[in-house]
């Protein structure tokens, strides 16, 4: 199994009355009322400060992600965060988790900002692609729901294209033509860096995730219990096409709080759990469901989506409890041994390879994060490790050295 | 009554047909050619009702075609063409106001006389639209409607077949408005040739009724109404005096063919 350490980078100072006076995390809640930039200052330097201590301690991989105007995540470019993460980790494989390519434009943009992650980092780019949520596409983006899945599967297919042209080619997309293709630099990894897929339950996503050999990765804060039925999904539609059903084909995202006991998991971690259920998750409802972002198909499957499950939610979000978030499975806290008998379970219930876990929740401090990640890798990942080892994981970067790094000033 | 008439390239409309009489276009609202049935039934006590269905809000896959507004414009062309009306009166109410609005300006000579009901396409940083998309379903009857208690009822569960027809018309409709309604009319209205009536609701919480103001400046040949008391819903909430207020226009002009 791999292990890899995500961080969301919430802004750790949303007020105690913010479900009360602002109906939303997303979208327009005010910058200029809200945003202190000192306080951003801190938080992006303590949250990079922890990416590099999961590449210290061991984690496969560090992960960031891309939304838009919002205190839930301050990653508007995922990619700018790598760049500064590229240059002070060696071993981590950098997993950009991702670039919502229907917002780039040209997609191209993508293409070459991944391919400079990739040759700055010596090959250690993992490049994940997310459609994006209805509110960073439709409402920050301007995106139309009904055309968005189109125009992001054709961007992905033409960032793969320029990632692996042999020589400059015109495209005639649908939504984006070009004359010219023909990025510089091109990617260190060949064919190309692996391609990981966040989904949120859509129908059509399995099915192409299936057919294009990417990895599919379930992103989720409701816990492995609910989680089942979506991954079902996904290993039916392996199944369908006669493919291994090799759990590297698959990721994760798990909340974790690593502690002596339950007494001080809950001590430690409750309140920034808390904070990020009731605060970070406070999703207007009347942003999360533009039409045509579902598909029809999707909506008669009765999946809900990640983000109108938490708009729906939202009453209950707000009566939550520490005991509730543990017994549903939103996050998997408590002794060592507990953590690695849930994570077992969890395991052997969603067959996922690439095991996601966010150690940080939303606004605990530096410390508390270095323990938790600290404790995880030295006491969760190696009776963790072997399970899955049968497999080959095809789905990861083959650079297996440190990468080069600078030559320094001397 | 409905029919399927074959139109170039493959395809195909379903236009649903009522009353005898001069020919009368209408393109339906949000919620699509059967929720508008009052309207079209009242109109067809004096005018043979020719009532199309917009590409996208049975199937989906025709807006594969229709990409834009110019395409839909255009296909409303080709639609009055197979049915022989070389120049109807063209009706619609909001999202199908915004298209009869198109159409005439795309094709002035299709049009004799144009009558938009709350018209959407317009926009004004005084007073904008509001985002129909951006509020949560239990929250649209207060923006469409001045009396909500006239909103369709909440009723028992709808079915899922319901539930996805309504998220076809409403992708459809997001298609074409979202995220600005403004689809370049404000710089095509001067071609349109008809003598034009806007008719807006006082209370219209959606498309604010300053909006008929901008539509006159815009229109080459055009006369506003503003019926008090009424929402954006005008064929619901205010059937009777909209229908008085179209018909006094059309009685106005000459009679058509």
């Amino acid at each position: 199994m791999k292990f890899h350490f995500f961080h969301l980078m919430p802004y750790p100072d949303l007020p105690d009355d913010f479900r009360e006076r602002y109906h939303g995390v997303w979208v327009d809640l005010p910058a200029a009322e809200l945003f202190d930039p000192m306080t951003g200052h801190q938080a992006y330097n303590d949250y990079l400060d922890e990416l590099e201590f999961a590449d210290q301690v061991g984690f496969d991989g560090i992960c960031v992600n891309e939304h838009h105007q919002n205190a839930y995540g301050l990653m508007p470019s995922p990619n700018l965060m790598m760049a500064a993460l590229a240059r002070r980790t060696t071993r981590s494989k950098l997993i950009v988790m991702g670039d919502s390519v229907a917002l780039y434009n040209p997609p191209t943009r993508v293409a070459e900002e991944t391919a400079m992650l990739d040759v700055l980092s010596g090959g250690r780019l993992v490049a994940g692609f997310p459609v994006g949520t209805p509110m960073d596409t439709v409402y920050c983006y301007g995106e139309t729901p009904a055309t968005l899945r189109d125009k992001y599967r054709e961007g992905v297919q033409l960032v793969l294209r320029a990632w692996q042209a042999t020589e400059p080619f015109a495209f005639n997309g649908r939504y984006t033509q070009l004359r010219y293709v023909n990025i510089w630099p091109r990617p260190m990894q060949k064919p190309h860096p692996p391609v990981w897929i966040p989904g949120g339950g859509s129908v059509e996503t399995w099915d192409w995730c299936a057919d294009h050999n990417f990895l599919y990765a379930y992103l989720s804060y409701f816990g492995y219990l609910r989680a089942r039925r979506v991954m079902e999904g996904f290993w039916e539609a392996v199944e369908r096409r006669n493919l291994e059903p090799n759990p590297y084909r698959a990721g994760f995202l798990q909340f974790v709080g690593v502690a002596d006991n339950d007494a001080e998991a809950e001590r430690l971690y409750a309140r920034h759990a808390l904070y990020f259920y009731n605060r970070c998750l406070h999703l207007y409802p009347g942003f999360t469901s533009p039409p045509g972002y579902t598909s029809l198909a999707t909506i008669r499957q009765g999946i809900e989506g990640q983000i109108k499950l938490a708009a729906d939610r939202n009453k209950e979000l707000q009566d939550l409890t520490w005991p509730q978030i543990l017994e549903r499975g939103y996050v998997v806290a408590g002794s060592p041994d507990s953590v690695v008998q849930q994570l077992t379970e969890m395991e052997e219930t969603l067959r996922v390879g690439h095991l996601m876990v966010l150690l940080h929740f939303g606004d605990m401090p530096r410390d508390t994060v270095f323990y938790n990640t600290r404790r995880f890798a030295e006491e969760v990942v190696p009776r963790l490790r072997p399970m899955w080892s049968e497999w080959r994981d095809e789905w990861w970067p083959a650079t297996e050295t440190p990468s080069p790094s600078g030559r320094g000033l001397g | 009554m409905a029919e399927s008439v074959a139109l170039g390239g493959n395809r195909q409309a379903v236009v649903h047909r009522a009353g005898e009489g001069s020919a009368v276009v209408w393109l339906h609202s949000l919620y699509g050619v059967d929720a508008d049935a009052p309207v079209i039934n009242a109109l067809a006590r004096r005018y043979s009702v020719f009532a199309p269905v917009a590409p996208g809000f049975s199937d989906l896959a025709e807006l594969d075609e229709i990409r834009d507004i110019h395409d839909l414009a255009l296909h409303y062309d080709d639609v009055l063409e197979a049915l022989d009306l070389s120049s109807p009166v063209v009706a619609g109410h909001s999202f199908g106001a915004m298209v009869a609005a198109e159409l005439a300006a795309h094709v002035p000579k299709r049009v004799s006389r144009l009558v938009l009901l709350s018209p959407l396409g317009l926009w004004n940083d005084r007073y904008p639209v509001t985002d129909l998309f951006g509020v949560p379903p239990a929250e649209v009857p207060a923006m469409l409607y001045a009396d909500t208690t006239l909103a369709p009822g909440s009723g028992p569960q709808p079915d899922v077949e319901s539930v996805i027809s309504l998220v076809r018309g409403m992708t459809t409709v997001a298609r074409f408005l979202w995220p600005i309604p403004d689809r370049g009319i404000s710089r095509r209205l001067h071609r349109v040739r008809a003598p034009t009536l806007v008719v807006h609701g006082q209370e219209d919480r959606f498309v604010p009724a300053a909006y008929v103001n901008d539509w006159l400046a815009l229109l080459p040949d055009a006369r506003g109404e503003v019926i008090p008391g009424a929402g954006h819903m005008l064929t619901v909430e205010a059937l009777d005096r909209t229908l008085a207020a179209v018909e006094a226009f059309l009685g106005q002009v000459e009679a058509f063919a």
